[in-house]
């Protein structure tokens, strides 16, 4: 379904995606890890043909470069936060991604009841909360019903109800034999949806591998978040990273993904280098079945 | 919720054709400038401000509307040089930029779409938002100079109607190549803002200045001055009201009498050819940057 | 089957018709020896009405005669030279078309010319002609309801649609001349010009060394200049119409060194300069005259000469001039009189009051522009006309006093409303097609509004 020869994207000096090359075959479901700055999200807009990059990129036969626009009728797009003109009304914005997708009216009112944003067509999007700004964009994505859907960190912005949706819905998608590519930094939702993992680091792909070979440990992973201050936020990666853990910092925290285990062990570490943790959550202590609906 | 997320019988994607998309995109556009604060406000702007005109360039006088190039006309004239440009650029200059800062952009790119189909439907339809503010302005005013003047020469109204038309979807263009390669509305509004300064004041105070100094003669002069849009717009309206150009002097009789019959579509051409280059270098700048 | 009938039917008639055209033009195409035949066995004073048709050739009447053509007689020179030579005094020539002169400079070659008067020359029509009437030493002679249309040519080549030259104490009026040079008169005095009709020509009513004349109501428009007197006294123009004279020279009216000067009651539009005076009045003691005119929507209201003097202008509306009052040249227009016995001019971009309620406007005029003060320095900038530009400029001479240039002149006793002058408004369009104009813009302008409005309730309108 997706094949990535050499891709190269950079910007000025800095390559944000190095030479990354990878298939996915179609059924397949894919994630991206790594952390902020990694390239995750560069990767997705090269493949998605928004961003010109060097290699080769084709999805479903069509060259990126030269068929962007039939690649991307057969990719539904999920990004991090959905991000529509403030004004507009749902109903509205709807309407012009159906006419964009040349779906008849009466499927995207159908796709709005399947994700229950029914009735609030006159809604404008700014008064949107972020669940439902997420499930707007998975029933733009999946108004053509195409065969692959592109998710970039879709669920970073949500809180534990509305990620739990989004994932039940692309549990779901993939039972059906969509093909899916996801960028994520949280464990428990690659291992459960992901068959392999792509992990990029600095924009090169590092590694390519299974779920349950990134983290062996049979007891289960979950993702453990730290509040540090946030001058020391970036020290605090590297001291991780240096000891041997997956960290990830976005705006809400410094994640780390940990054995269940071994849970205080990423605290004894900040410790030891002199940076305290104030506070800490526990995101996930099971390993979450979202298939359940 | 997961039911049935994925139809079993739908045809295969495709995307749609060029034209489709454009009118998509434009129609989107047209909503959401005729909905915007900003949209109205320019809007009641202009219509007030050229009712204002007509109103004050037949107060006093009480007689024929149009009779000669009388100052209704020059009045109208030189407040469409004044905003029409002010408008346009900044709308322009707001679409592209405006989309990116928002991360609009962006989303709308992911879709089956191309960015020649993003940036020709947001031209079309600011095009026609800026066209049907302009029309109720120029209607209200119409209004008034039929009501007040007993009536007025219907043809010069609608040449000059036409004529501002095409000078607005002319600096829409200046202004979306602006847009196309500015990052943030601040920056591109300001661009415009400077462009606009240019075209309205820069250059004729220039070349007034290179006119006494320089002795520039009546040829050169005409040529240097048609070159600017705002000008060959004042140039064309005035030829289309009068059939010459002799109202603007030695260098107009001299482009009437050298150019005759062909100098109304000399001028017409040199707006076209700004609008036609203005819109091929935003969409070339558009399609070849590797990010957007 | 009918259709080709048709054809065949239509085929039929054309060839009939074309066969009769032949015929008519073979028995109506005389030669003017025949007219001159009639001359000659009529009586001297004789009343001859010419029998109806085309006469080819050129016709000399050398005796006093009354020659009548009573609209149904063309005379065609066929090209050569003069058609219609008049010899010899109380000629009355009427009702004729006469045409096709010669075009060639040489000889002047006219439609009608007389040599002697006194003649009476009306209701003619003349095409395709050089010269149309031209007197000469024709005193006393009337020139009345002709029309003529002057040959197609390059405006350097044309003749003079009427020429009156030593012809002293002239009737011309009700005459139509399009596409001419000049209606001219050299050295002829004691005129009456009435009604007559001047376009498209050179100059409309042009008068050299052409003394006590009065021109009344008559229309010049569409020429290079309306009416121009040249080292021409004591002429009076009233209830004269110019307008949309343009072209090179542009006057609604030009003096040029001429004395004791009287226009009243005209009006003048939409020229490229209403009045022009240069030099006039030119004696000590003479006078010059403007006042009551309507002076509106010219590029320059009234053009002056700088070093003019003496010149009177009161009473007149100067209204939505580009330039109300220019010089030509540098330097003011102070030793001219804008106002006369407290009365001054309607000025329509004087920003004064009148307190006292008398119509006159308690602050001066004056006339004070940094971009026409330019424009006087350099004429092209005039391009910059229309344009924020040219605003601007005038805005900062306005905000910054040290660049005000001197006024030109002053009026101390403004008026506060234009004179009346008959038939000033006629507008130039209908109410009816600007009103269809409004809606449809406001139509267009609404459907565009409406658009936003209307997709959202389709969208809406579909859910349920």
């Amino acid at each position: 379904m997706i094949r990535a020869e050499r891709v190269t994207m950079k910007f000025g000096r800095i390559a944000a995606v190095d030479d990354v090359s990878f298939e996915v075959a179609a059924g397949e479901s894919v994630a991206l890890w790594g952390s902020n700055g990694a390239g995750k999200t560069t990767l997705v807009r090269c493949l998605l043909g928004i961003l010109r990059a060097r290699g080769r990129i084709e999805v479903g036969g069509c060259d990126a470069r030269r068929r962007g626009k039939a690649l991307r009728s057969l990719v539904g797009y999920v990004p991090q936060e959905l991000a529509f003109h403030d004004d507009t009304r749902l109903g509205s914005a709807m309407g012009f991604f159906a006419g964009i997708r040349r779906v008849p009216a009466s499927r995207a009112r159908e796709l709005l009841a399947q994700v229950e944003l029914d009735g609030h067509e006159r809604k404008r999007v700014r008064d949107l909360s972020g669940g439902m700004k997420q499930r707007l964009a998975l029933a733009v994505a999946l108004l053509s019903d195409p065969p692959l859907i592109v998710l970039d960190e879709p669920t970073s912005n949500l809180d534990a109800a509305g990620r739990d949706a989004v994932m039940q819905s692309l549990v779901a998608l993939k039972q059906r034999g969509k093909t899916i590519l996801f960028a994520s930094h949280r464990p428990d939702e690659v291992s459960s949806l992901a068959d392999r993992v792509l992990v990029l680091e600095r924009g090169r792909l590092v590694e390519q591998t299974r779920p349950s070979l990134l983290w062996t440990d049979k007891a289960g992973v979950l993702t453990l978040r730290l509040f540090i201050d946030s001058d020391r936020e970036t020290e605090a990666v590297g001291v991780l990273r240096g000891a041997g853990h997956l960290v990830n910092l976005n705006g809400h925290g410094l994640c780390v993904a940990v054995s269940s285990d071994r849970k205080a062990e990423p605290i004894g570490v900040l410790q030891r280098s002199d940076i305290s943790v104030r506070d800490f959550q526990v995101l996930a202590d099971h390993q979450p079945d979202w298939s359940r609906s | 919720m997961s039911g049935s997320l994925v139809q079993a019988a739908l045809p295969a994607p495709r995307p749609c054709s060029v034209a489709r998309n454009v009118i998509a995109f434009a129609r989107r556009e047209v909503r959401d400038a005729v909905s915007s604060r900003w949209f109205v406000l320019c809007t009641g702007a202009f219509a007030l401000l050229a009712v204002g005109v007509s109103f004050m360039s037949l107060a006093g006088s009480g007689s024929s509307g149009f009779a000669g190039f009388g100052r209704t006309a020059a009045g109208l004239l030189n407040m469409i040089m004044l905003i029409v440009p002010l408008m346009a650029l900044a709308a322009g200059a707001g679409s592209i930029a405006g989309e990116r800062e928002r991360g609009t952009l962006l989303y709308l790119l992911a879709q089956p779409v191309s960015r020649l189909e993003l940036l020709l439907g947001k031209y079309l339809g600011l095009g026609i938002a800026l066209t049907g503010s302009l029309c109720i302005g120029f209607g209200l005013s119409t209004g008034v100079l039929a009501a007040k003047a007993g009536g007025a020469d219907a043809g010069a109204m609608l040449a000059l109607v036409a004529s501002t038309c095409l000078l607005a979807w002319v600096m829409l263009g200046v202004g979306m190549v602006i847009s196309v390669v500015s990052r943030k509305v601040a920056v591109a509004t300001g661009v415009g803002l400077f462009v606009w300064l240019a075209l309205v004041f820069v250059s004729d105070l220039g070349l007034m200045a290179g006119a006494i100094v320089f002795k520039l003669r009546v040829q050169e002069l005409f040529i240097l001055a048609m070159l600017n849009p705002l000008q060959a717009f004042k140039m064309g309206v005035i030829v289309q009201m009068n059939a010459s150009l002799d109202v603007l002097g030695p260098a107009g009789m001299y482009a009437s009498q050298t150019y005759g019959n062909s100098l109304p579509w000399m001028l017409v051409g040199v707006l076209l050819a700004w609008g036609i280059l203005a819109l091929a270098a935003a969409a070339i700048l558009f399609t070849r940057k590797k990010s957007i | 089957m009918k259709a080709r009938a048709a054809v065949i039917l239509v085929c039929g008639l054309s060839v009939a018709t074309a066969r009769a055209g032949q015929d008519a033009d073979q028995s109506a195409t005389r030669p003017v020896s025949e007219i001159e035949a009639l001359i000659n066995a009529g009586g001297e004073g004789a009343t001859i009405h010419v029998p109806a048709g085309v006469y080819r050739g050129n016709l000399r009447i050398n005796r006093p005669v009354t020659l009548l053509g009573d609209g149904q007689v063309t005379i065609d020179g066929g090209g050569n030279g003069t058609v219609v030579e008049i010899l010899a005094g109380n000629v009355t020539f009427s009702g004729f078309t006469v045409r096709g002169s010669g075009s060639g400079v040489d000889h002047e070659p006219a439609g009608i010319r007389a040599e002697t008067g006194p003649v009476n020359i009306e209701n003619n029509q003349l095409e395709d002609v050089l010269y149309g009437i031209d007197l000469r030493t024709s005193s006393n002679s009337v020139v009345r309801g002709n029309v003529i249309v002057g040959m197609d040519l390059d405006p350097g080549r044309r003749g003079d649609g009427i020429r009156l030259w030593w012809s002293h104490e002239c009737v011309v009026e009700h005459n139509r001349v399009n596409r001419s040079r000049d209606m001219v008169f050299w050295y002829s005095e004691g005129l009456d010009v009435r009604g007559n009709v001047v376009s498209d020509s050179r100059y409309g009513l042009h008068f050299m060394y052409s003394h006590h004349t009065t021109l009344r109501n008559n229309h010049l428009w569409g020429n290079s200049v309306g009416v121009y007197l040249m080292y021409s006294n004591a002429i009076t123009l009233i209830d004269n119409v110019m307008e949309r004279n343009r072209g090179p020279s542009g006057y609604g009216i030009g003096l040029k060194e001429c004395d004791d000067i009287e226009v009243r009651s005209n009006r003048l539009t939409a020229n490229r300069v209403g009045v022009y005076v240069d030099n006039a009045p030119l004696s000590e003691g003479a006078f010059g005259r403007v006042h009551e005119n309507l002076i509106a929507y010219n590029e320059v209201g009234m053009l002056m000469a700088p070093s003019n003097h003496s010149q009177q202008a009161w009473n007149n509306g100067f209204i939505e001039n580009e330039q109300q009052v220019a010089g030509n040249g540098r330097g003011d227009l102070t030793a001219n009189e804008f106002h006369v016995d407290g009365r001054g001019n309607y000025w329509s971009d004087y920003a004064g009051f009148d307190r006292a309620g008398d119509g006159v406007g308690d602050l001066a005029y004056t006339s004070q522009s940094l971009f026409e003060d330019l424009m006087s320095r350099e004429p092209n900038l005039r391009l910059f006309m229309h344009s924020p530009a040219q605003q601007a400029v005038d805005f900062t001479a306005r905000a910054l006093p040290v660049m005000l240039p001197q006024p030109k002149f002053v009026d101390e006793h403004p008026l506060m409303t234009p004179p009346q002058v008959p038939g000033a408004d006629a507008p130039s369009g209908s109410a009816r097609r600007m009103g269809a104009l409004c809606a449809g813009l406001l139509v267009a302008g609404a459907l565009v509004m409406l658009t936003g409005a209307e997709s959202i309730s389709r969208t809406q309108g579909g859910r349920s």
